[in-house]
């Protein structure tokens, strides 16, 4: 931390485990605020990629706000649907149910992290996770890795194991293209290339890519 | 034509002498298929008044088993500082154990037996209050319920000293298929008995 010149009339503190520099005093504070604080805890992170293909016409993932890491309680139920006011990430599209489906969290006996169930919430449509098949009310505990289907969506649901019993975060991702099968890009529209890695996530948002994959708006 | 509804018939008992704590509850709720929230808080769907209890402190959520026409019930532990004993475990922050067909459960000093009635219906289900003037779950030896019937009571492990009031120990038969979370047996012979005192000594 560099020392920045003392105000006219500032209070200087002698504060010599910085290694001879001498903060401000409010700068010291902070400085002794982060060392004292709580070792912060990771949390236990979802990362969903989601496809749909008419997501590019429809605007079924507009009041989704991409790549922007959320951080819940892990109390909460987190519902998926048609209605924003029951629903924590809503689909526009009137073939959704009210609710689709809802993800849980709990704590298995032996374990010192959280494991996520999944459960079907529509009466209409069946959920399937790999190849389970989920009727009304029925919940399984999601593997680390897994997709999740229902109608034509397409969900790659992964996790990531934190320490924090108390939060979890969630991350969504659009897929440009299907998750499940390959298919040739749209002729004459440039899209960046799918990679499923988290370096390439954590490196987009500071790629010059065209604002066209980032701003969910447009949809 | 209506399907029945599954009915959670509740038994409720606090020692506290003309109980406020049940001031709230209804004779009859019906609820819909989100988790019942059992708890001090005035957003939780069956409000119980004790300052121990947590705002959120237990929750009951309904589900299906695949191939099942019934609803069937999880109790997840949601209090951060407190437990829930439940048919012998002890739940901790979110930790959660299927329902059987009868459950005693205790919490913040509060002693629940649960017995689910199940019903096709898979909209609703309703829960049925009773609040009783006298301790519900007792030491094994004095417990007689027309599930257990066939099963030779035996005195606690030696060594297992049960707290007071109401040592809360509840013998499993062999036959019993309720709950499937692996816990140590204590004892020998043919009795399977699942308790996790919580560390202190102290009941949930």
């Amino acid at each position: 931390m560099q020392a920045a010149s003392p105000p006219p009339g500032g209070v200087v503190s002698q504060h010599t485990d910085l290694e001879g520099l001498v903060p401000l005093a409010g700068a010291a504070a902070a400085m002794s605020s982060f060392e004292d604080a709580d070792t912060e805890e990771t949390v236990t992170s979802l990362r969903v990629t989601i496809y749909h293909p008419g997501q590019m016409q429809n605007g079924i993932f507009q009041s989704i706000r991409f790549y922007n890491p959320e951080k819940l309680p892990s109390s909460e139920v987190v519902k998926f649907g048609r209605n924003s006011t029951i629903c924590r990430y809503t689909f526009q599209d009137k073939q959704v149910s009210r609710v689709q489906f809802s993800l849980q969290l709990f704590k298995k006996f032996d374990s010192s992290v959280l494991s996520f169930e999944i459960k079907n919430m529509s009466r209409k449509t069946s959920l399937l996770v790999d190849s389970t098949e989920l009727g009304y009310l029925n919940k399984v505990e999601l593997p680390y890795r897994c997709m999740v289907r229902f109608g034509e969506y397409q969900l790659l649901v992964e996790k990531e194991d934190g320490e924090s019993l108390e939060f979890f975060e969630t991350l969504f991702i659009m897929s440009p293209r299907p998750l499940l099968q390959e298919h040739d890009w749209p002729a004459g529209k440039p899209t960046p290339e799918f990679c499923r890695s988290s370096l390439w996530c954590t490196q987009s948002t500071s790629l010059s890519a065209s604002p066209r994959e980032m701003d969910e708006n447009e949809y | 034509m209506e399907r029945p509804l599954t009915v959670l018939r509740m038994s409720l008992y606090h020692p506290t002498q003309g109980s406020a704590v049940f001031a709230t509850v209804p004779q009859r709720l019906q609820h819909d298929t989100s988790p019942l929230l059992v708890g001090r808080g005035l957003d939780a769907h069956l409000q119980l008044h004790l300052p121990r209890l947590s705002r959120q402190h237990l929750s009951l959520e309904p589900y299906r088993e695949k191939g099942s026409a019934l609803l069937a019930f999880n109790l997840k532990a949601l209090s951060r500082r407190g437990c829930v004993w439940v048919n012998g475990l002890v739940l901790r922050f979110l930790e959660q154990v299927p329902l059987s067909t009868i459950n005693r459960v205790a919490f913040a000093g509060i002693q629940m037996v649960v017995h689910v009635e199940g019903g096709t219906s898979l909209e609703a289900f309703v829960c049925c209050f009773h609040v009783s003037p006298s301790p519900l779950i007792y030491r094994p030896q004095a417990e007689e319920t027309d599930e257990w019937e066939d099963i030779p009571k035996e005195p606690p492990a030696p060594g297992s000293e049960p707290p007071v009031p109401g040592h809360l120990g509840f013998l499993y038969g062999p036959s019993s298929t309720a709950d499937s979370s692996p816990q140590p047996s204590i004892g020998g012979g043919t009795e399977i008995q699942l308790q996790r005192e919580p560390a202190d000594g102290a009941l949930c």
